[in-house]
């Protein structure tokens, strides 16, 4: 296969380890391409046709021809990539033709919207993952899964360390520390990534304890998410010159922001942050936290096990974290599994 | 062992001594003596020693949680602490039958010493099984000895002091020595009852000078004065108990009996009933030596003989507070001296025991003349304290002054910024501050915390979130540009820094802001005032004699 150079893409990504290439998808230096349909699956760069599984940044990218999602990703990705982008949308679970190939949603059950991609070409299918979690989740649409030949899958988490609790364990712990903080008079900052875990954790807040603000990165999704049908208290979008009264607040803030100036005005508060890195110790004490949640919207390594295993995938792919540990894991257990070319490892600024 | 497991949790997650030291007596207060005990047994630092070996521990995990060794120390290496790693992987959501700590220390961690591999196996998934969630790290903290709260024995005599109205002092001699959970109960760690048999053994509140601001002339007559070289060691008061043991007591209140071993040894040829109060000073055959010299044994807990010979100390005594069990505080300064000088004539010369010697100047002009000597000295000014003064508690004004050099100042530059705590939390507050070295590079020299106003302060940290460069945990990286004067007290050489020198006490005098980068001063310069440029006054230190005369004439 021919590699050819984009401009501004590090160079240090390109890894020459475990290619994959078969009639149904092979790995090109923007991502997973399809030939028999001639379109990628959540590209870097600039190609004509991208599907994209969901609307986070390192999935849904500006900078393409045209986009194909899920009905419920559609709203999300526009706020993400301008509305003025080319984008179609699919009900979950209706095939359609492109060139050769059948393709098809199915919730991930990662965020709203988020799908793992059916591709079907000449009587052979894979399923692109993108992020999912198996696990319930009230702000988004349960994951489904999908049996396939092939499975190419995230594994942000893929070390036994890491372990969910039920969400409402989890919601649990948060109002819980609120209504502490509160009792206390101070105001409670969460750090939580914009789209999907700040929607979650809203859907999860007890509104009797609190007037709940929001940063303005994480205000434009809640009414799609409304719209979708999460249940989400009724909230502030902090904003400029405008003062009110934190010491009994929550506030939901994406991460990206501790160091900003933003978080001055909340100088007295205890601060939070949830995410599924936080099961670490270490991770938790290093970001100076009074508390840390962990709450994920990725699959844990239970969760991966058991997906990976029920596709009844003849060929396995994992992609996005420690893939090493599990791949080596699930080839001592028999499995047909590798390495994908170019899956780099997730830091815990990204989730 | 939940409340035990619940004060784990709060003491780890809590980032100020001062919220440990009230959750600590939030549990003394409501947790059962048997349970306590242990507490204190591993605050003072215990360990149950060789329950397990780290590699079976490893071995018995994986093959429970049926997971292959190698994935086993993939997380080990994830997670960096094998007492973690075990509570992720062999934690389960079970509910048990709460059973005291003391129950679970005696139960599942105790025996695990004296048994076979296989009975050890056994007794381990017992406990795996039974202990809950949160239950599991605080466990293998005290399975694999790692046990660390960020409690010091000092705090946890401070806790104990607060919950029982008995003082910390009496606590740490309670508390010192050897002792297990099976021959000391918290009733006699906190019984008020011998308060009174105790006071004649304990330390006294120290009298702290205040520094002198304004002319030395203001104070009246010299005559009336007693002069010493203000020491540049530990406080401490050095004590005998009637009993014929004794104790060295320091300033943070705190025993320093097993970092100075060598001091102790003047016990037995000293009065019974004793308090004295002094400084620890590094001091060798040529004198007195560096405070750096002193750091090599600090934190060092009973030292070898060789780290004794290599960096000797000794107790150099100003004053004497308590003979045969009266209590001299209320005496005039100048009788407490001939006290004293009394007292350590018949003191042996070999111990590790010295005077502070006084200085006699007929004006205070003449004196502050000598005091020109105090940076060749290796001492830190002069003490000034009224010849008919009492030894008060605390920090006095009127009687007792420390009239200090003039400190060091140089100009540096920021590198980097860390968030402040309390008042200063969210405001980058901290700052690392460095000088050119001979390469042209910034090398850190120093961390300054205060000295800037609270509009400075707001003012450097917006300048920091907008030119954060990199992030070091919670060290944030920033593009250098601004210039402080930085104010210390001396410099020494520290393996610890990439520059090779630590500060004492630096602080920021003022913002230069007319000042740039390029012209903040050189590492050669701050060496220069730790006197490495100079090999043999690093070497020796300041020349003096054994009674801290200057040899330099």
């Amino acid at each position: 296969m021919t590699l050819y150079p984009l401009k501004g893409f590090p160079s240090t990504l390109i890894t020459q380890t475990f290619f994959l290439k078969n009639e149904v998808l092979e790995s090109r230096i923007q991502g997973l391409y399809c030939p028999a349909g001639d379109f990628f699956i959540d590209p870097r760069g600039n190609v004509p046709r991208a599907v994209v599984t969901h609307a986070h940044s390192d999935h849904g990218r500006p900078g393409h021809g045209s986009y194909l999602c899920s009905d419920t990703c559609e709203p999300l990705l526009k706020l993400r990539i301008g509305q003025d982008c080319r984008i179609e949308s699919l009900p979950f679970g209706k095939q359609i033709k492109i060139g050769e190939a059948i393709v098809s949603f199915h919730p991930a059950g990662h965020i709203l919207g988020s799908a793992q991609i059916r591709i079907e070409v000449r009587g052979k299918v894979w399923v692109v993952s993108g992020d999912y979690k198996p696990q319930a989740d009230q702000t988004c649409e349960a994951f489904e899964l999908v049996k396939c030949h092939g499975y190419v899958s995230e594994c942000t988490f893929g070390l036994p360390v890491y372990r969910w609790q039920p969400e409402q364990m989890i919601h649990q712990q948060i109002n819980h520390w609120w209504a502490e903080n509160a009792r206390d008079g101070l105001p409670s900052l969460l750090f939580a990534y914009s789209l999907g875990k700040a929607q979650r954790i809203l859907a999860g807040l007890d509104n009797n304890l609190g007037q709940v603000f929001v940063h303005g990165a994480v205000y434009p999704f809640l009414e799609h998410y409304e719209r979708a049908g999460a249940r989400l208290p009724a909230v502030i979008k902090v904003e400029r010159g405008q003062d009110h009264d934190f010491n009994q607040a929550m506030i939901i803030a994406p991460p990206a922001v501790e160091d900003s100036t933003w978080t001055r005005k909340f100088r007295s508060a205890r601060k939070g942050f949830a995410s599924g890195w936080m099961a670490v110790r270490g991770a938790r004490r290093r970001r100076n936290l009074d508390r840390g949640f962990i709450l994920s919207d990725h699959a844990d390594w239970d969760g991966l096990l058991e997906v990976i295993k029920a596709t009844e995938a003849e060929e396995i792919k994992v992609t996005h974290g420690n893939g090493d540990a599990l791949t080596r894991y699930l080839q001592e257990q028999g499995s047909n599994c590798t390495v994908l070319d170019g899956a780099g490892i997730r830091g815990e600024e990204e989730e | 062992m939940k409340k035990f497991a619940s004060l784990f949790h709060d003491l780890d997650s809590m980032t100020k001594t001062n919220d440990r030291l009230d959750r600590l007596v939030v549990y003394f207060e409501n947790a059962c003596p048997g349970d306590s005990i242990w507490v204190c047994w591993f605050l003072a630092g215990n360990r149950i020693k060789g329950a397990i070996k780290t590699g079976e521990l490893r071995s018995f995990l994986s093959e429970r949680v049926n997971l292959p060794l190698w994935l086993v120390e993939e997380c080990h290496d994830r997670v960096g602490d094998l007492a973690e790693t075990v509570s992720l992987l062999a934690g389960s959501n079970t509910v048990n039958k709460p059973i005291s700590l003391d129950e679970t220390i005696r139960k599942f961690l105790m025996p695990l010493r004296t048994m076979d591999t296989e009975e050890r196996k056994e007794t381990l998934y017992r406990a795996w099984d039974y202990l809950a969630m949160d239950e599991m790290l605080p466990f293998h903290k005290l399975l694999t000895g790692g046990f660390r709260m960020g409690v010091s024995k000092g705090n946890l005599c401070k806790a104990l002091a607060r919950v029982g109205k008995v003082e910390p002092a009496v606590i740490a001699q309670r508390l010192s020595g050897s002792w297990n959970c099976d021959n000391l109960s918290l009733e006699d760690i906190l019984d008020p009852s011998d308060e009174a048999k105790d006071r004649i053994n304990r330390p006294f509140p120290f009298c702290l000078a205040s520094p002198l601001q304004e002319k030395a002339e203001s104070l009246g007559k010299i005559e009336d004065w007693q002069v010493e070289w203000k020491w540049d060691g530990i406080r401490a008061q050095l004590l005998t108990t009637v009993g014929g043991s004794g104790m060295l007591w320091s300033r943070g209140e705190e025993s320093m009996d097993e970092s100075f071993p060598e001091v102790l040894e003047c016990i037995p040829h000293l009065p019974p009933g004793l308090c004295m109060d002094g400084e620890i000073l590094a001091w060798g055959r040529e004198g007195l030596r560096s405070f750096s010299r002193l750091q090599k044994r600090l934190g060092r807990k009973n030292p070898g003989p060789s780290i004794q010979k290599k960096e000797p100390v000794r107790f150099q005594a100003y004053d004497l507070l308590r003979v045969h069990g009266e209590d001299l505080r209320s005496m005039p300064m100048e009788k407490r001296r001939a006290r004293l000088e009394d007292l350590l004539k018949k003191v042996p010369d070999h111990l590790p025991l010295g005077i502070s010697s006084l200085i006699k100047e007929k004006s205070w002009a003449q004196l502050e003349l000598r005091r020109e000597e105090s940076r060749d000295r290796g001492v830190e000014g002069f003490m000034l304290k009224k010849k008919d003064s009492k030894y008060e508690s605390g920090r006095v004004r009127g009687s007792w002054f420390k009239w200090k050099v003039d400190p060091f100042l140089a100009d540096m530059v920021v590198v980097s910024a860390q968030l402040g705590h309390g008042k200063r939390a969210n405001l980058y507050s901290d700052y690392s501050l460095a000088v050119w070295d001979e390469s042209g590079k910034l090398v850190t020299v120093a961390k300054a915390y205060s000295g800037l106003s609270n509009d400075e302060i707001e003012e450097v940290d917006k300048f920091v979130r907008k030119n954060i460069t990199g992030k070091f945990g919670p060290v944030r990286g920033v593009t250098p540009s601004l210039v402080f004067e930085i104010a210390f007290e001396g410099a020494q050489s520290s393996g610890r820094h990439k520059s090779g020198v630590a500060l004492r006490f630096p602080r920021i005098q003022r913002w230069r802001k007319d000042k740039k980068i390029e012209e903040a001063d050189t590492l050669e310069v701050i060496r220069g005032y730790a006197g490495m440029n100079d090999e043999v006054c690093n070497e020796t230190g300041p020349k003096s004699d054994a009674d801290g005369n200057l040899l330099l004439f």
